[in-house]
């Protein structure tokens, strides 16, 4: 494909499992597409999940593949490292403007080798690994990553030059700068993702502040075959827990933070924790404490009961605050709503089912309209389920609001459907001979 | 001459290559290497002969792992690859991709389920794992030995599709599959368009008018060009395959001509339970469901209509009805045969036994003819008081729950009930705000967008809720006799503690689940699968999520499980980019997995045609041979799916599955029987 001119028929903004599956599904009826992702690699969040509902399919197994395809899509271009700097309506499509954030690697060179990696004698917590573990200033970001090349963090990187004397392919370039570049496509899907609810955000359950008290992603570092202890333990003093529990609707359906909706993944996300746990540690007992079970989806209610059958322990009530002992362990203070009275219990580990927000300042170059809970806004639900309120730009995945995997992969291909059709009759080619 | 004609004379004889396997055992991010010591077998298989480069990865699949194999494709001249890792299902295609990109013929690779074949199902035994891989793999290397290259069949592709189901989501599939320059037929097997649907007053979260939002789409299906729509009318036969379905739909006709259809309507006396309005009303049996439907021409009910002769103008008329069978060739054919609302069984809940017992879409067809005004009445009665018991033919449990005629119960969840209850309970309290309202709930699963706003306006509108757990649910019965209410609802309430009460009504709504329309026969003609639930099973919930195994079928809305209206179009046109990607290349490929015949070995015994169990697969024909006309079997490819079954008939061994021939069965077998002590003797 000629990208010389860097003329598309589709930008896709965001490079996790929707985008991804957008991408693939513009490519393969021939469109030219390019891929846009802020971080190094695509893969987004699905990629640092452990194994994923309702199959317990690993979840790299599902992932990487999908991030070769796009790589080697022969209609598919990728730019990641790339932040969205603005956009505008220009000759009937769209002129998006971004900049190529410097990797201080040469990408055409680099080989993904990691020497420069084995070199570097800076360690910083790696955000791949929600900060549980470390990896070098100078790195590929993940083992499976995609493309295969390395980053530096200029904001820790000594300028010790290790890294530059063992590359054999001479890429690493201390001198790189912010790249602008510009990109003409006739429509946009935008694919921008989720962030967790912030750890902190409800105060009186003390995440951010009372070591093991942890999100759930954390758990899936934990859980997951690449996680930096390939064990569950807990952070606070390393200690294999027994007793694990898990509080719902920690983000969501909760009008003091502000965030009135259901988040649609956390009891699934929880249940499927609390089965792969009870593999990891066959002794650990695991509550959930939870106002409503919501497994909606397909087969979903089934893997409820199964996890029933398996003993994990499902109270209804309403956790009120957590606090810790003297041996750092989370006293959590419930309300039991079907016995009506309160109780405290002591667990070695909380997880805290955070909810889903929109990724800050995702919006800020596209500027479209958000609903009124903040993700963007789906003007005809019932008609166009992903058209946004612009001509020609549509939105998928989680940008729309929560969802799961399997919900934002055929939304994905729905999207892909509504742009393929209006790039189509935007051409107004014949379609029919 | 037909284009298999065997050739008797043996090809000229090609220089042996020597035979380079590469064997890659995968460690599955964990899921083979917490079981089977991935690096002892990877060293065992190493020894075997030929094997040129034996590797373990934490995954093969990653773009870093298949680089790898390609790598040593390129570099170490491997010209067979084994690999050894999760079910073929899932990454064969992957692997099969990489091996291309090398240059080496994608089908000289041997793909090995450690996965689901050993270590899931051996996790407890670490060395007996370990051992069976190292067979498996074994094994895996000498057919790898015997490996041909093959090249897929390719066909050319119908650049049509045939979409079954006239609903919101075969709509919608139509429209965008059009909408991408691909010819769409529409089946819809009642007269008129539109489905469930249009019989919803309101749609949540945005009270949007359906038949307003239907009347809008079907617009835009009948401006689109390139789509033909079939009313009345039913697939009755699909073969073919992928690129190439050929259709038979039987319409049924309309009955009634467009100049005669008002005198015969008002002519027509016969009445029949009215579907649209659940059977709250009656119609006549030439009707039109609603004002406003699509087309808006009168249909005849042939199946309720009784063959009397109607009166019109003096004349008499018996309505015929003149099915047309129409021939049609589809590349891809999409399922968009949607639901039904549950149907309780006599007595549950009181259902069919007490007359105030209803379902939550009767309600609404209910509310829908009752004229605005104070009240809510129910058999002329006023309805002071009425429960809504949720999760009726949802989410049932094995041994509590009275199983159906199939021995099932539904054990899931039907995911629109909840906010659909909460929905209609907040127009009950608008319109009618004396009403006392009860929702009787499990959990309430208000997930959508939109939907938790619902659950708490009602939560403000004074409407009760009542927790009931799944194996203690409410019990409906007639009150006694002088009772100010005619029926009584006992439950045991979770939000008061579990406290026994008892709630007077006048009306008890039962909101009551989804189950897939029945589709036995297009099950049975299109070879699909159902999952436990009934419903269309996708290929994979992630992978291929509305496609099925099948190729060429793909799946639109409620056919494949419970959906909201706005999730139905999602999956509608998710269908629609599956199906362009299919065809608008104008060609498929089909894998080479299939029969053939080796005619010096074949003697016309014909047994593989008796045998076969597809149409136009494999078929004897005349050939001379020295001058002697003789019977030679010869395989259509394009029909044959590879299922052997001609393989086993064959008396002289003379029928091979290509790359599952019985000489590669034969080296797998004395492979995976090695002596344990040679298995031994190798592994030092």
């Amino acid at each position: 494909m000629s990208l010389d001119n860097l003329h598309v028929d589709a930008l896709v903004v965001g490079g996790g499992i929707a985008g991804m599956q957008s991408a693939l599904d513009l490519g393969d009826q021939g469109f030219q597409v390019a891929l846009v992702e802020c971080e190094p690699s695509i893969g987004g969040k699905m990629i640092t999940l452990s194994k994923v509902f309702p199959t317990l399919d690993c979840c790299s197994c599902i992932t990487t593949p999908k991030m070769s395809a796009v790589a080697h899509h022969p209609n598919i271009k990728l730019f990641t490292y790339c932040d969205v700097q603005s956009v505008q309506e220009a000759d009937g499509g769209y002129r998006v403007n971004l900049v190529q954030k410097p990797r201080y690697v040469d990408a055409s060179k680099c080989t993904g080798c990691r020497e420069c990696e084995y070199a570097c004698p800076i360690t910083v917590p790696s955000p791949f690994d929600r900060g549980l573990g470390a990896y070098r200033t100078i790195r590929v970001p993940f083992s499976t990553a995609v493309p295969q090349v390395a980053v530096l963090d200029m904001d820790y990187c000594i300028l010790c030059g290790k890294c530059e004397k063992v590359c054999a392919a001479k890429a690493v370039d201390f001198n790189q700068q912010p790249e602008p570049f510009e990109i003409q496509a006739s429509t946009l899907v935008v694919a921008s993702g989720f962030e967790l609810t912030p750890l902190g955000a409800k105060k009186e359950y003390g995440g951010g502040k009372l070591r093991n008290v942890i999100d759930p992603l954390m758990m899936e570092r934990f859980l997951a075959p690449t996680g930096p202890y390939g064990r569950v333990l807990r952070p606070g003093d390393g200690k294999e827990p027994t007793s694990i529990a898990y509080v719902q609707c920690a983000g969501s359906r909760d009008t003091t933070l502000g965030i009135e909706y259901c988040s649609r993944v956390c009891c699934m996300y929880a249940i499927k924790q609390a089965m792969l746990i009870s593999g990891a540690l066959p002794l650990a007992e695991i509550t959930i404490y939870y106002m409503d079970i919501r497994t909606f989806g397909k087969g979903y209610e089934q893997f409820y009961q199964n996890a029933q059958a398996m003993g994990v322990e499902f109270i209804r009530g309403k956790v009120a605050s957590i606090r810790e002992d003297d041996d750092q362990n989370p006293v959590v203070k419930v309300e039991l709503t079907e016995e009506g009275r309160t109780i405290e219990r002591t667990h070695d580990l909380v997880v805290l089912s955070l909810g889903m927000v929109p990724v800050p300042g995702s919006n800020t170059a596209l500027n479209l309209p958000l609903g009124s809970d903040k993700f963007i806004a789906i003007p005809a639900p019932n008609a166009s389920p992903c058209a946004t309120a612009h001509p020609g730009i549509f939105v998928t995945g989680a940008a729309m609001g929560p969802m799961d995997i399997v919900d934002s992969i055929v939304t994905a291909s729905s999207a892909a459907a509504a742009a393929s059709a209006y790039i189509r009759e935007h051409k107004k080619e014949a379609v029919y001979a | 001459m037909p284009e298999n004609t065997p050739n008797p004379e043996s090809p000229a004889p090609v220089e042996p290559e020597e035979i380079r396997v590469g064997v890659y055992t995968c460690h599955c991010g964990g899921n083979i290497s917490h079981v089977v010591q991935c690096e002892r077998v990877a060293k065992m298989v190493g020894k075997l002969a030929n094997v040129a480069v034996s590797r373990t990865d934490p995954s093969f699949c990653s773009d870093a792992g298949q680089a790898i194999i390609e790598q040593d494709i390129k570099e170490l001249g491997i010209n067979r690859v084994v690999i050894g890792a999760c079910a073929p299902s899932l990454h064969e295609q992957t692997f099969r991709g990489a091996v291309t990109r090398a240059g080496l013929n994608p089908y000289l690779y041997h793909h090995v389920g450690l996965r689901e074949q050993d270590s899931w199902v051996h996790a407890s035994d670490e060395e007996g794992a370990t051992e069976k891989a190292m067979r498996l793999m074994a094994a895996g290397v000498a057919k790898a030995r015997l490996l041909d290259p093959l090249d897929p069949i390719r066909l050319g592709a119908e650049k049509q599709a045939l979409v079954i189901g006239g609903g919101v989501a075969g709509l919608r599939a139509a429209l965008d599959i059009a909408r991408q320059g691909i010819r769409v037929t529409l089946v819809e097997k009642s007269p008129f368009l539109g489905g469930r649907m249009a019989q919803l007053e309101s749609i949540f979260p945005t009270d949007e008018k359906p038949r307003q939002l239907l009347h809008d789409l079907i617009q835009a299906v009948t401006a689109q060009v390139g789509i033909t729509i079939f009313t009345q009318a039913e697939v009755t036969g699909v073969s073919g395959y992928v690129g190439n379905f050929s259709i038979q739909v039987t319409q049924h006709a309309r009955g009634v001509s467009p100049e005669m259809a008002e005198a015969l309507t008002a002519a027509c006396t016969q009445e029949t339970p009215d579907p649209f309005n659940y059977s709250l009303t009656r119609r006549k049996v030439i009707y039109q469901p609603y004002p406003g439907c699509y087309p808006a021409a009168p249909a005849v009910d042939w199946q309720h209509y009784d063959g009397q002769p109607i009166q019109v103008n003096g004349k008499s008329i018996v309505l015929q009805d003149d099915a047309l069978v129409h021939e049609l060739i589809a590349g891809a054919i999409v399922l968009a045969t949607g639901f039904d609302p549950y149907e309780p069984r006599q007595g549950e809940y009181g259902y069919g036994e007490l007359s105030q017992v209803i379902t939550l879409p009767q309600l609404i067809r209910h509310m829908a003819l009752v004229k605005n005004g104070e009240t809510l009445t129910w058999n002329g009665h006023p309805v002071r008081s009425a429960a809504i018991i949720h999760c009726v033919g949802s989410r049932e449990l094995d041994g509590v729950h009275e199983p159906q005629a199939d021995g099932q119960v539904n054990n899931y969840c039907s995911r629109v009930c909840c906010t659909a209850s909460l929905h209609t309970a907040l127009e009950m309290r608008q319109r009618f705000p004396r009403l006392n309202i009860y929702e009787l709930y499990q959990d309430i699963r208000a997930y959508g967008r939109g939907h938790e706003e619902i659950y708490r306006h009602t939560q403000n509108a004074a409407v009760r809720f009542v927790r009931y757990h799944g194996d203690d649910g409410p019990k409906v019965i007639a009150a006694p006799k002088g009772d100010p209410y005619p029926v009584l609802v006992q439950v045991k309430d979770y939000l008061t503690y579990g406290e026994e009460i008892e709630i007077p009504v006048d009306l008890v709504v039962l909101a009551v689940g989804m189950m897939p329309r029945q589709v036995d026969d297009l099950v049975n003609m299109l070879k699909i699968s159902r999952g436990a639930d009934r419903f269309l099973l996708e290929a994979h919930p992630k992978l291929r999520p509305v496609e099925m195994a099948v190729r060429g079928i793909i799946l639109a809305g409620t056919a494949q499980g419970p959906m909201n209206i706005q999730e139905s179009l999602a999956a509608a046109s998710a269908a629609a980019a599956k199906a362009a990607s299919l065809l608008s290349l104008g060609k498929v490929e089909l894998p080479p997995f299939v029969a053939r015949v080796d005619p010096a070995k074949c003697n016309g015994n014909g047994a593989c045609v008796t045998a076969c169990l597809e149409e136009g697969a494999i078929a004897l024909q005349t050939f001379v041979e020295n001058g002697v006309e003789v019977q030679r079997a010869v395989v259509t490819p394009a029909n044959c799916t590879g299922c052997g079954a001609c393989v086993g008939a064959c008396p002289n061994r003379a029928i091979d599955v290509q790359a599952w021939t019985l000489a590669q069965y034969d080296a797998m077998v004395d492979a995976i029987a090695m002596d344990w002590p040679e298995l031994v003797e190798v592994e030092k």
